[in-house]
């Protein structure tokens, strides 16, 4: 299993709203990478482009976009919750 | 085959009239090793085109993926990452080459501190000036909302400054009198989660230099930066630390101190401290006596010494990282060295004449030729016998000046692996 070389809060990421990334800096000189995309997958490793250095992003699932759905016919109903769940 | 290293190195000597060069190795992602390409350098290499008399270069420094060196006038060259316009040049452009920061023409620099992704420049009269990101405050210019591309003089230092210092995001200068000034919010979110709702003192939220409490009996005539955290050296000898605790580099139980905290003399053998460099989250201080002593974050070899398990002890690899970095220990291989240099995880020494390295080694910034960590203090090899006269550490690159040394570049490994990051660059 790979070590990761820390453990990063979310809040100390710097976040670029152009291409949807989170970054840190990493002791190469390169950053740390982890999309807002991997992060409402639930994936929580940052990598390095430039080494086999890799981070643990600690967040909490505090936000959550969702949406009914629903599904009638004349005998019965389904309502379906989605939601998906991200960080800032 | 072997290759006579002396007979490519007198053929290049006298085809190059190299009399001095800069070497530089490690990660070459922006060019900052300004060798005009972008490649790791596994050996040193030597700089061909510098257009400075390398006789004249006063100090090397380096930051996250800049480079810069200041020479006996006080001029400052650099190369190499510049998205935020950490090289002062008035662009964003990835510079390759050692490069004369004209916008500091009228002054006379005396020190570079190269942070993360900013610079900040001390000059003769005690000004401080600073270029780069200023996202977190880091430029000591709060009028300034984005990033800096010319050195702007931080017009709020009042004092005379005599040593300037920069982390990742913060930085830190002593002033003549003795007083340390912090700028930049780097600690303050590590602070925030620590101090469990208390106040925090403000030079850990400032985005303009304040004073950092609870130094008003000392006189500091030195400080360091670590990536979060701070270090100030007394004129009698002392060390004070303060900020992230995380990896045992402030000698302390607790993982943050939001205010100066005294390194007990004892740790030193009470010798007093006579120089201290710090690493992102290892230290190496220097006695009076010449002693060195390491401490901190200790997994990559930052410590260039063997961690000794106490006998009879269960402990997990964490916990035995933890204590065994958490107490300076003295390295006696690097008694007496005459400079020394912290990268992120890898350090540099001059220890008798000879260029010494240790830590993290992933881009060959130990200079051996290969890519593993160096664990204990190794004389830099590739620099043969030629006498070393400076050196300096970015974050995962280093370099050294020496004198009438020349390297053959057929001799050198280079390795390129980096096409994805030009990619990044543009993202970013």
């Amino acid at each position: 299993m790979a070590v990761f070389h820390d453990e990063v809060e979310i809040e100390d990421f710097e976040y670029d709203e152009e291409t949807g990334t989170y970054s840190y800096p990493c002791p190469c000189g390169d950053r740390f990478l982890i999309t807002r995309e991997d992060l409402e997958n639930g994936e929580d490793v940052a990598t390095c482009p430039s080494c086999s250095l890799i981070l643990r992003v600690i967040y909490d699932q505090v936000g959550a976009e969702g949406g009914w759905s629903v599904l009638m016919n004349a005998s019965w109903t389904v309502l379906l919750w989605d939601e998906k769940v991200w960080a800032w | 085959m072997l290759v006579c290293p002396w007979e490519h190195m007198f053929v290049n000597f006298k085809k190059n009239v190299l009399f001095f060069c800069v070497h530089l190795k490690g990660a070459n992602s922006y060019g900052q090793l300004g060798l005009g390409h972008k490649e790791d350098v596994l050996v040193p290499q030597a700089l061909e085109d510098f257009s400075c008399k390398c006789e004249d270069i006063a100090s090397i420094a380096g930051g996250g993926g800049h480079s810069a060196v200041v020479t006996g006038a006080g001029q400052l060259f650099v190369c190499g990452h510049n998205k935020d316009g950490q090289l002062g040049l008035n662009h964003t452009e990835d510079v390759l080459r050692f490069t004369l920061c004209t916008a500091l023409s009228g002054f006379c620099v005396k020190q570079v501190a190269c942070g993360w992704d900013f610079t900040i420049i001390l000059v003769g009269s005690g000004l401080v000036l600073s270029c780069g990101s200023n996202s977190f405050g880091q430029l000591g210019l709060p009028q300034i909302s984005g990033p800096c591309l010319i050195p702007q003089k931080i017009e709020s230092l009042k004092e005379n400054v005599m040593n300037v210092a920069a982390g990742l995001r913060h930085a830190l200068a002593a002033t003549d009198s003795g007083l340390v000034l912090q700028w930049g919010t780097g600690m303050a979110s590590q602070a925030r989660r620590a101090s469990q709702g208390k106040a925090l003192p403000v030079f850990l939220t400032a985005k303009e230099p304040c004073e950092v409490a609870g130094l008003a009996d000392v006189k500091v005539k030195a400080v360091a930066a670590g990536s979060c955290h701070s270090v100030s050296l007394t004129d009698e000898g002392h060390l004070y630390v303060w900020g992230s605790n995380k990896h045992g580099q402030l000698v302390s139980r607790n993982i943050f101190l939001a205010e100066p905290k005294k390194i007990d003399t004892q740790c030193f053998s009470h010798e007093r401290i006579g120089a201290v460099w710090s690493g992102w989250t290892h230290l190496v201080a220097r006695t009076e006596a010449g002693k060195v002593f390491t401490w901190g974050r200790v997994d990559y070899g930052q410590l260039g010494r063997h961690a000794v398990v106490p006998s009879g002890q269960q402990s997990t690899a964490s916990e035995q990282c933890l204590e065994l970095g958490n107490t300076p220990v003295s390295v006696p291989c690097l008694n007496g060295a005459s400079q020394i240099a912290c990268g992120s995880e890898h350090n540099l020494a001059i220890v008798g004449g000879q260029c010494f390295s240790w830590g993290w080694n992933e881009h060959g910034m130990c200079g051996d030729g290969t890519e593993a960590n160096v664990h204990v203090p190794k004389p830099v090899k590739a620099l043969g016998c030629a006498k070393q006269i400076l050196i300096g550490c970015g974050a995962g690159h280093s370099m050294a000046l020496c004198q009438n040394s020349s390297l053959d570049p057929i001799l050198q490994v280079l390795q390129p692996k980096r096409q994805t990051r030009m990619l990044l660059i543009i993202s970013g």
